[in-house]
């Protein structure tokens, strides 16, 4: 299947974002683990699973309309040195995903390639589930001061 | 834990190989998977999740050694058009790799670090292993002609 115009090009951006994305929350994970936040640690580590199954779809879409999947090229990763600059820079990281899988929405709609666009839509849906959890985290933090927060999320979720 | 002398850079310097690994085989399994060779792309599958293995012992260790991992860089990604010319450039990939890890070693001896000597001890017996597994497969398409080689491998093994 030969991609119509851009659409390649949209794909290997979004790769890019999201092949960064995988080590941000892996690092941030780890981190996690290494200060005792065993709970945060899995909710985070699931989520750089998450990016790496998106990345797998991508590459293989990306096959299939016969082009060449970057995997070279990686964005900064913010890494933050503590628990709610992890928040911030992964809110931030989010955010600059959905506003690249919208204008990637756009232009499959402008260029008719329904399936690549099905395949954003998709992941936009979790983009706005990553970004309501940070919210929520980050709000939380607000009411309950970090410390509280922190506490809670020494045990890990059985 | 401080770490001892140089022996974060090691651990970053690996790192770096074992990350540039997960994208290597990501992209090779699914190139593989595009062309049909199913067999092919539950090994490089195996191999990018493995390497993911690496990765997250390395992180852990750099964090407990109180350094700081650094995920941002690769080295060159090896590609190829063909199945031979990407066994080729990942036997390549490999080779490098293990001679990084016996440097690595070869220093944590000698400033003692004996933890951090073990943890890359384990990885090269992985990383000899690909090595092998990727001679191998080369030996055999020289044995049995390419054509031969790939009809073997559209099937996937587990079904």
């Amino acid at each position: 299947m030969k991609a119509k115009q851009g659409v390649i090009e949209v794909l290997n951006k979004i790769l890019t974002a999201d092949l960064t994305a995988i080590n941000q929350y892996f690092v941030h994970a780890k981190m996690c683990s290494n200060w005792g936040y065993d709970r945060l640690h899995h909710h985070v580590r699931q989520r750089s699973f998450d990016e790496m199954k998106d990345a797998e779809e991508l590459i293989e879409h990306i096959l299939y309309l016969e082009g060449v999947p970057n995997l070279q090229r990686m964005n900064t990763v913010h890494v933050g040195e503590t628990v709610p600059e992890q928040f911030k820079a992964d809110l931030k990281a989010e955010q600059e995903m959905l506003s690249l899988l919208s204008e990637g929405v756009v232009h499959c709609t402008k260029v008719g390639d329904f399936t690549t666009r099905h395949m954003f839509e998709d992941m936009v849906k979790d983009v706005d589930q990553h970004i309501d959890w940070i919210e929520t985290q980050m709000e939380t933090i607000k009411q309950v001061g970090l410390e509280m927060y922190l506490a809670e999320q020494i045990k890990k979720e059985s | 834990m401080k770490a001892k002398e140089g022996v974060l850079e090691f651990l970053n310097q690996v790192l770096k190989s074992e990350l540039t690994a997960v994208h290597q085989y990501l992209l090779h399994a699914a190139m593989c998977k595009n062309w049909g060779y199913a067999r092919l792309y539950e090994h490089f599958s195996h191999l990018a999740n493995e390497e993911v293995g690496h990765s997250s012992g390395l992180i852990d260790h750099l964090l407990y050694l109180d350094g700081v991992p650094a995920v941002e860089h690769l080295d060159q990604v090896g590609g190829g058009r063909t199945v031979a010319d990407l066994l080729k450039a990942d036997l390549e990939f490999e080779r490098d790799d293990v001679e990084l890890l016996r440097k690595g070693i070869a220093h944590c001896s000698k400033v003692n670090d004996f933890t951090t000597r073990h943890l890359l001890e384990h990885m090269v017996i992985d990383t000899e292993e690909h090595i092998d597994w990727f001679e191998t497969q080369l030996r055999t398409i020289d044995q049995v002609g390419l054509a031969m080689y790939l009809a073997e491998h559209i099937k996937a093994s587990k079904s």
